[in-house]
């Protein structure tokens, strides 16, 4: 009895002090204390599992403490997946993936704010300081905002591919395919079209571009890569600066619509794909009839060697 | 500095990268020896030597779209550099089209057997195909080497000048294709 009470307390001390070692990352102070905060409230709403789980992390501190202190900077990365250490516990990236996923609720009233991020942490039975854990203009709301619509955007192109493959779909031209993704990509922004703007004004702060860079390359690619391109050579880069392009044009004249159903907007991006398709077109003619007149010049130069001579097998 | 934060595996990103505009620039290198020598006594000897070149660049190809790996910047340049290469070492004589081969494929090799070291250390389970295509590849550069060499290219005019400027051109191209 009274070594498991042992053993509990100094669990408990185990638990604090890393919260506290994990709060060193975080530069602010507010951070810490509102970590360690966040870390108490949390734990209040866990009764039962808490004896077990501090117990875990006494017998095994060294594996408890590697994840955590992985070189990653203080805030989670939005390019990969989120990190999943043992079962019974949380990590902070899991953590604060939780609590901005419930935020997106508050953001059609709040912004994207930390008042919306606050809001999202009650709902989860946390304190409102745990907001104090992001920046105060929601950058990480909106990156995870951008990777969660990206991740979704992905499973749709997938599932498609898969119904395509089994035979129960046609496969789309490549125009219609472009469009549809875009579309698709661009209708998860609607319930949010309000504070769109705003986000994408953060997204363009330096800290951010990065990361906002790396999502929407991400997703372009994976865009072309469903889209079934294969090219291994300069059109790479043409194809999804393009459709970049498009995409970012596409995605401005949504927030200026006000046309039911955003049909100005559908009718924009279809123009623009055409346009696209033709450019395309123009460009492989241009080729052509470039190779058809350096082979009329080739033609032209032997026939002068061979009157000239020059032509002899060496 | 690189563009690796976009990748989803570094390691294999790279290797194909490199791999593939190396097999390209081969590619267009004996494209300009043959423009040059291509009707002389060497040319079906260069022709063979593209003709595997071109092999290795299609099976790239398939591994990077296999991979989703993004091909260099560098393409249009590696296009023209290597055509510019194959024609002028070509002009030099037939000793100094060899000579051309025989400094590239060297490089070449050394840089596959780099790969493939690399490879081992991190993982050799996971990457045996490539692996097995790394090495295969390795062989074929191998014997277009001493191809170059039986030629008489260690004959060409200021061999080892030649040699040498264009090892550390390969070495450049290596270094920028891998990271741009």
């Amino acid at each position: 009895m009274a070594a498991a009470g042992g053993l509990r307390s100094a669990g408990w001390r185990l638990w604090r002090g890393r919260a506290v070692v994990r709060c060193q990352q975080y530069p602010p102070l507010r951070a810490l204390q509102a970590s360690a905060a966040l870390r108490r409230a949390s734990d209040e709403h866990r009764k039962e599992p808490l004896g077990s789980s501090t117990q875990q992390h006494f017998d095994s501190p060294p594996d408890g403490h590697q994840p955590e202190q992985k070189p990653q900077g203080p805030h989670p990365s939005y390019t990969g997946q989120g990190g999943q250490e043992s079962e019974d516990y949380e990590s902070e990236e899991q953590l604060q993936h939780r609590i901005l996923t419930a935020a997106l609720e508050f953001v059609p009233e709040h912004g994207w704010t930390a008042e919306a991020i606050a809001e999202g942490a009650k709902t989860l039975g946390l304190s409102v300081a745990a907001a104090g854990l992001f920046h105060s203009d929601g950058s990480e709301l909106i990156l995870h905002f951008v990777s969660e619509c990206n991740t979704k955007l992905s499973e749709l192109l997938r599932k498609e591919q898969k119904l395509v493959q089994l035979g129960e779909a046609e496969k789309k031209p490549l125009d219609e395919f472009l469009r549809d993704a875009v579309e698709a990509r661009l209708r998860m922004l609607i319930p949010y079209i309000e504070k769109w703007p705003q986000a994408l004004s953060v997204l363009l702060l330096p800290r951010n571009i990065p990361s906002s860079l790396n999502l929407l390359t991400s997703m372009i690619d994976d865009i072309w890569h469903y889209a079934g391109d294969q090219s291994t050579d300069f059109n790479w880069y043409t194809r999804r600066a393009v459709l970049t392009g498009i995409y970012n044009t596409t995605e401005l004249v949504m927030m200026q619509d006000s046309s039911p159903g955003f049909e100005d907007t559908w009718r924009f991006l279809e123009n623009r794909v055409a346009d696209a398709m033709t450019m395309s077109n123009t460009a492989s003619q241009v080729q052509s009839t470039g190779e058809a007149v350096v082979q009329g010049l080739m033609g032209a130069a032997v026939t002068i060697k061979n009157l000239a001579g020059l032509n002899q097998r060496r | 500095w690189t563009l690796d934060n976009w990748s989803q595996n570094p390691v294999i990103d790279r290797i194909l990268r490199v791999d593939h505009a190396g097999e390209f620039g081969a590619n267009r290198i004996y494209a300009g020896q043959m423009a040059v020598l291509g009707r002389s006594s060497v040319g079906p000897l260069i022709q063979q030597m593209w003709n595997q070149e071109k092999d290795h660049l299609k099976k790239f190809n398939e591994l990077m779209v296999a991979y989703r790996v993004r091909p260099t910047v560098l393409l249009p340049f590696w296009n023209v550099a290597g055509f510019v290469l194959g024609a002028g070492s070509a002009l030099l004589g037939k000793k100094g089209a060899m000579a051309c081969t025989v400094a590239v494929e060297e490089s070449i090799s050394e840089h596959y057997n780099n790969q493939i070291r690399t490879l081992i250390e991190e993982d050799p389970e996971k990457y045996k195909e490539l692996l097995q295509v790394i090495k295969q590849f390795r062989d074929d550069e191998q014997e277009h080497h001493d191809i170059g060499l039986e030629h008489d290219a260690e004959a060409a005019p200021a061999y080892s000048v030649l040699k040498t400027a264009i090892q550390l051109g390969c070495k450049v191209a290596i270094f920028l294709s891998e990271r741009i």
